[in-house]
């Protein structure tokens, strides 16, 4: 499947992902009503770091994901045809299994589990939205076979420059 | 009736059984024998039933549409429990009577409520409840929906929860939202005694009493009393507990409780006598091998019932938590359809549990007793304001376990640090005061997480 590489090498920590993502997840679809009207949810990727070193985290869509193993209310999923993992959050109970469990503390709980869709649940099209905003290469969005990366990954090293 | 693969269970390790074996083997016929009569549900649910904030129809792990697709045969419902085995035969013999020849069968019945011998309990008291099922749930409810309908809205009811662990602890939440007075009973001289310590405990009690929930560690009870023809419970006496001279405990009666309703959460124990009778190994639990396979040939087990081996202690015993059953459900159908790539090397604790929408409690790994404490080295951190315990243990520069009360950021992460075993000396040094991070791992590891290994591991 595809999914969304993250290069802590090219990443400026301007935090637009962050933003692209509410944007991309609120009701209107429109930055400032998502932020000053809406009161919509934060974006469900977040940078770390600071402007020495950050990087954008992101639900990796695990194979066999850890969290929907430890979900014990049946919310996250994984689309057996597009491998996307989802939160019905109709069903989470907000118990936070999947907070313990993630290895990359890509899943937060805000009232429900909170976590990256790929955009695919209607808010986007083409790219997530995170790495469409990207402005400096520090996301994107590939079919994750082990070349492709490798290839990308001298790239942003400068080694395939 | 004869099948291919016959699994008597129908919960976390059942289910992700199936899922492995419909991976392998798209057509073998797949037979799934349970004595409740509902699709898969998460068992943890049944106090947020109670509580209001799920039902059976919200709660369930598996859709109607799943048992098609994977043409599974549902035989569910009162007499459908696996009674007897026979290795040698393949034969399965469920209450009814049914007799059922498989090729490979997987044990996965979980855990069952044990209730010590309580003086004066009845059998079949109409109200006094297990709490480890649906049907136990919706039975309260009922019985409370019953109450307020014959003697009044304004009836008190009046709930004792004997048993302070996490079962009794999450079904005092869940009653809190529909009775008048909700006390709890537990022998230990705190709550939650196996996830937290004493300070720890103490503040999530005085958060329960903002809830109306009574915690009464160090109590317990001796006697039921109960209406002249044994159908109804109407109170307990309490005892306190005490400790002689010599560290023993005795007890002392210093009161008596009435109510309408009693849980009884002292403990579970494995559901294996199936398994147990037809000769299967245990220890205190099932012993499986790396496939989940028993001492049987072709007979299987997963998930509570099963002997864990603890890959940070060491130790053998049942871990009866969801993820891990989970994790163990699907190597025991890999192995069981011919994928023998997957194996089960054990695993170690990681357990969620919340209270009244203000406290998350996240706990992973070591959890010592308090005797054990001095071979570890702890930090805590404890801002009662905000009603935050955390709690690190570590010992020869690895992390061992942790509590998360109320900051449950990174956790996660600090679940992969006891994981991977990354030790100390590579993270920066304040990474327990503040949440972790995933740039706080070392930078071989970060960039093996971010890049490759999508496979997720189990847990």
């Amino acid at each position: 499947m595809k999914r969304i590489y993250a290069f802590e090498e090219r990443c400026l920590n301007c935090r637009l992902c962050e933003v692209a993502c509410k944007t991309a997840h609120s009701k209107s679809g429109d930055t400032f009503k998502a932020y000053m009207l809406e009161n919509a949810l934060p974006g469900r990727v977040h940078v770390e770091g600071d402007n020495q070193l950050s990087v954008a985290v992101n639900c990796r869509h695990c194979s066999h994901p850890n969290c929907v193993s430890g979900c014990i209310s049946g919310a996250l999923s994984k689309d057996p045809v597009t491998g996307i993992v989802t939160c019905d959050t109709a069903k989470c109970v907000a118990c936070r299994t999947c907070v313990a469990m993630c290895p990359f503390g890509a899943v937060t709980v805000i009232e429900k589990a909170h976590k990256c869709d790929l955009c695919t649940t209607g808010h986007g099209n083409g790219d997530p939205a995170c790495v469409r905003a990207c402005i400096n290469g520090a996301l994107i969005f590939v079919e994750s076979d082990e070349e492709q990366v490798k290839a990308v990954e001298d790239n942003v090293s400068g080694r395939g420059l | 009736m004869a099948v291919k693969y016959l699994v008597l269970g129908n919960s976390s390790a059942a289910c992700a059984a199936v899922d492995a074996i419909r991976e392998n083997d798209p057509e073998g016929s797949i037979t799934m024998c349970s004595p409740e009569p509902y699709n898969a549900y998460g068992t943890p649910l049944v106090s947020y039933v109670v509580k209001g904030t799920s039902t059976l129809e919200t709660a369930y792990i598996r859709k109607e549409e799943w048992y098609q697709r994977h043409k599974i045969t549902r035989l569910f419902g009162p007499g459908k429990a696996g009674v007897k085995l026979d290795a040698a035969a393949h034969t399965v013999t469920l209450e009814d009577g049914t007799q059922i020849e498989y090729e490979k069968c997987l044990v996965a019945t979980g855990s069952v409520p044990f209730t010590p011998p309580f003086k004066g309990l009845p059998e079949n008291a109409l109200n006094r409840f297990t709490f480890l099922t649906m049907d136990k749930a919706l039975g309260v409810n009922a019985y409370i929906a019953k109450l307020k309908e014959e003697k009044g809205a304004d009836y008190p009811v009046k709930a004792v929860v004997i048993g302070g662990g996490l079962i009794g602890g999450k079904a005092a939440e869940g009653l809190a939202y529909r009775c008048d007075s909700v006390t709890v009973l537990e022998f230990a001289p705190r709550m939650l005694q196996a996830v937290l310590d004493d300070k720890g405990s103490a503040m999530l009690q005085d958060k329960w009493r903002e809830h109306g929930v009574t915690p009464m560690p160090g109590y317990t009870t001796e006697l039921i009393y109960t209406n002249n023809d044994g159908t109804l419970v109407t109170g307990c006496n309490l005892v306190q507990v005490k400790y002689g001279d010599d560290g023993k405990p005795y007890t002392e009666q210093v009161g008596s409780l009435e109510c309408n309703i009693l849980i009884t959460a002292v403990g579970v124990r494995p559901n294996s006598a199936i398994l147990v009778e037809a000769g299967a190994e245990q220890g205190r639990g099932i012993i499986c091998d790396k496939h989940m396979a028993t001492s049987l040939p072709d007979v299987y087990a997963a998930g509570d019932l099963t002997s864990v081996h603890n890959t940070l202690t060491g130790g053998e015993a049942p871990l009866a938590l969801w993820p891990n059953a989970n994790a163990q459900g699907r190597v025991a159908g890999c192995a069981m359809s011919g994928d023998m790539e997957h194996t089960y090397n054990g695993s170690f604790a990681i357990n969620a549990v919340g209270f009244f929408d203000d406290v998350s409690i996240l706990s992973c790994g070591v959890n010592p007793r308090d005797n054990e404490m001095d071979q570890y080295e702890v930090k805590l951190y404890v801002d009662e304001e905000k009603c935050q315990y955390v709690r690190f243990v570590c010992k020869d520069g690895l992390l061992y376990g942790y509590i998360l009360m109320n900051r449950p950021d990174g956790a996660g992460i600090y679940s992969q640090v006891i994981r991977e075993r990354i030790p100390l000396s590579e993270l920066p040094a304040d990474v327990f005061e503040r949440p972790i991070q995933e740039l706080d791992l070392p930078m071989y590891f970060r960039k093996r997480n971010m890049r490759k290994g999508f496979d997720g591991g189990e847990a």
